[in-house]
């Protein structure tokens, strides 16, 4: 994976790309890249542009200035729903249709792309088995499941075409401690067994160093910092970094 | 999802056959006309000719037009409302031959009179004019505190009160109008002092009224005729024939006691035109179940017709608004629009259209549905979150599947409660569809006012606003089966 990382075109790659929201500079000449196969974390405070960074990969988003590519093409919009069939997408609360049952959310691509019904539930079971779920949960509707499966199946609807990256925005944030935790080791280990491209927004820096090697720190926009949690803490490119790192509790401050 | 909407829809739309047509006599909202529209279908009968009554099709300016537009063949009128009101280049006191040849370009041919004059007057209590020495109408102008209550008609056009008001210079200011139906009631129950009422009313000797002398001769004549189009002469002359030969066979006072006969005696208007035509009468006693079986139909058609056209325009509406901000506002204003013209109003805007029965009531219906479903649907649409809206987005599936398999089906509910608002509301506005010819129940409420009878009003009130639970309780069924299951749960956190 490593080997070929230099020679194939990156994942995704973003160019001196801007976005305003009326007098918010959403994104400020960011330009970024990020290979196939890497685990990338996108942190900062809310606000930061973290999440507007991945809608723009996924063209839920346009630019104002910048490209963005993907897989080596600039990304447009004749091709703009190709691309989201090849990256799974998973956000805050799962974003699942409530309409729906579990399985009826992970079929609704599938289905409209003609897949027969037995080989979405044969998808599915296969998913079931990576994701830890019950396999009663997939014929429940998403409000009759607790937040942490309602979140597994979001990653399963976001697994089932196999995409070759996979976009999380906060997608553990809005869980109790302990599934949050239970969580984080399942995804990191699902993460480590596909070996997809993977970027994750958090604002928890412990969360965003447990998941990958690369951290990038974002503020107002710019990227402040990109490179290691050893870098952020050791050698900050930014008072804010060293503000950022520390600002986040541990155990020891309370007692 | 999508079968259970064809479905849904092929039931609202089954439409009965549309009607054959013999020839059409009309005649306005009142006994009389009632009774001569009845008359002049008796008598085509008897020459053979099938003919159709069109009754109590509201107001004059609903028969005139549907006489100019060819909804009807015939229908009874009056000299002074064509000299007054329908003709303008005519004189006030214009006779029958001078009005015949002011029709004439227009595609109209007119009777001689029937016989009777039956003209406006003023009418008092007999106790209350003599107390106060009311005999006639210059001395009404002594009493300003007096109560006037006269038919809206009257009210408005420029024979009735304004001109009234002026040649005998009345000072009253406590001037209502009322419906022409319920205005003895209003008057013998002092409501209100003096009432405006015809010289062939049957109520005069009934209720012991003193009809005030029209000293300065204000009133001008209004000799019954009856107008046909002239093409009849060509298609139809037996009919033509027939109404002619009805002129002169009908005395003022012979009409007093056929309006007396049907309005007091509560005997039915084609008996007594058949009695008095000495022809049998042909009236089809039938039940009183096949007669709400009938009305039933009637206005059911008038509702699902009208509602289900509108679910197909008002939906897409719905969706385009909640799309783009300005065209929803645009959508909204227009149909806020509609909503606001009267009801009435808006069947007598869809004659030039669509002419008189049932269609124009529905294109009405049609109208006023818009707004509840185009309102609704754009809501239940504006409400979904908007993560959810991106994550359809962000699977990649293209906008109208989107719209198909997640939005429409998420905004279900909030969709059927506008058709459901909109079915109501036209149960309860399809009754006024009686007054341009649309049947229903309004038909029995229409007539029931006429003959101030309380049980024929019920006999369409009541299976109305049975209709109108009825609609709801179905609707509650079909909002429980067409919503997601998954949409009727609350979450669990």
């Amino acid at each position: 994976m490593s080997a070929n990382q230099e020679a194939s075109p990156a994942a995704f790659e973003l160019d001196k790309v801007s976005k305003r929201y009326g007098n918010l500079m959403a994104l400020d000449q960011v330009s970024l890249a990020f290979a196939a196969g890497s685990s990338t974390a996108l942190i900062g405070s809310s606000g930061s542009g973290k999440s507007t960074l991945l809608r723009v990969l996924l063209g839920l988003e346009w630019p104002d200035q910048g490209t963005v590519k993907a897989d080596g093409l600039v990304l447009v919009r004749e091709h703009v729903l190709e691309l989201r069939r090849r990256v799974g997408y998973v956000i805050q609360d799962g974003g699942l249709f409530p309409h729906l049952t579990a399985l009826g959310n992970l079929a609704l691509l599938p289905h409209h792309l003609g897949w027969s019904r037995e080989r979405i539930r044969e998808r599915a079971e296969a998913l079931v088995a990576l994701t830890h779920l019950p396999q009663s949960a997939l014929d429940r509707y998403p409000a009759e499941l607790s937040g942490g499966q309602r979140q597994r199946v979001a990653l399963m609807r976001g697994l089932m075409l196999d995409p070759d990256a996979l976009l999380l925005d906060e997608p553990l944030g809005a869980l109790d401690p302990i599934v949050r935790h239970e969580l984080q080791d399942e995804l990191k280990q699902i993460f480590e067994r596909l070996g997809k491209t993977v970027i994750v927004v958090t604002h928890d820096i412990a969360e965003a160093a447990w998941f990958a090697d690369r951290i990038v720190l974002m503020r107002q926009g710019r990227v402040i910092q990109d490179g290691s949690l050893d870098d952020l803490r050791q050698r900050p490119a930014d008072p804010f970094v060293t503000r950022f790192v520390q600002a986040q509790r541990t155990l020891g401050d309370a007692a | 999802m999508s079968r259970r909407w064809s479905a849904l829809l092929l039931l609202l739309l089954f439409a009965p056959a549309l009607f054959a047509a013999p020839l059409r006599i009309g005649s306005k909202q009142f006994t009389e006309s009632v009774i001569l529209g009845e008359m002049a279908r008796l008598v085509a009968r008897q020459a053979g000719v099938d003919a159709q009554h069109q009754r109590e099709l509201g107001g004059t300016s609903i028969l005139w037009r549907a006489l100019q537009h060819g909804d009807i063949d015939a229908y009874p009128e009056y000299t002074g409302t064509l000299s007054h009101e329908l003709l303008k280049n005519v004189a006030p006191d214009a006779d029958i031959a001078s009005l015949r040849a002011a029709l004439k370009p227009l595609g109209i041919g007119i009777t001689d009179s029937l016989g009777f004059d039956d003209t406006y007057a003023i009418g008092m209590r007999e106790d209350v004019a003599a107390q106060l020495g009311i005999g006639n109408l210059s001395a009404l102008a002594a009493h300003p505190a007096l109560r006037l209550g006269f038919s809206n008609e009257f009210m408005d056009r420029s024979d009735g009160w304004p001109g009234l008001r002026q040649r005998y210079g009345l000072p009253q200011k406590q001037v209502r109008g009322l419906d022409h139906a319920l205005s003895y009631r209003a008057l013998v129950s002092k409501a209100v002092d003096a009432i405006d009422l015809y010289s062939t009313d049957a109520e005069i000797p009934y209720y012991h009224l003193r009809v005030l002398a029209d000293d300065k001769h204000y009133f001008p004549h209004y000799q019954a005729v009856f107008l046909y189009r002239l093409p009849l002469e060509q298609s139809a002359p037996a009919f033509v024939d027939v109404l002619k030969k009805l002129a002169g066979r009908i005395p003022v006072d012979a009409m007093r006691s056929m309006n007396a006969q049907v309005k007091l005696h509560g005997e039915s208007e084609t008996d007594v035109a058949a009695g008095f035509l000495g022809v049998p009468s042909d009236q089809g006693g039938s039940s009183f179940a096949a007669r709400l079986l009938q009305r039933t139909l009637e206005h059911l058609r008038l509702v699902l017709i009208s509602l289900s056209a509108a679910v197909l325009l008002a939906v897409p509406l719905g969706v385009l608004s909640a799309r783009s901000k300005r065209l929803g506002q645009v959508v909204m204003a227009g149909s806020g629009v509609l909503q606001t013209i009267p009801s009435l109003a808006m069947f007598v805007f869809m004659i030039p259209v669509f002419g008189i029965g049932t269609w124009p009531a529905i294109a009405a219906l049609f109208l006023y549905s818009l707004l509840p479903i185009v309102r609704n649907t754009c809501a239940g649409l504006s409400g979904i979150a908007p993560d959810l809206r991106e994550s359809a987005a962000a699977l990649g599936l293209p906008r109208g599947v989107r719209l198909r398999r997640v939005e429409l089906p998420m905004a279900m509910r909030s969709i059927l409660a506008g058709v459901k608002t909109a079915a109501v509301i036209n149960v309860g506005t399809a009754t006024l569809g009686a007054l341009i010819g649309a049947g229903g129940y309004g038909q029995p409420i229409v007539t029931g006012i006429r003959l101030d009878d309380t049980g024929l009003i019920l006999e369409g009130a009541i299976p109305a606003a049975v209709m109108a639970l009825a609609v709801q309780g179905v609707f509650e069924g079909v909002e429980r089966w067409l919503t997601p299951r998954g949409m009727r749960i609350e979450a669990r956190q």
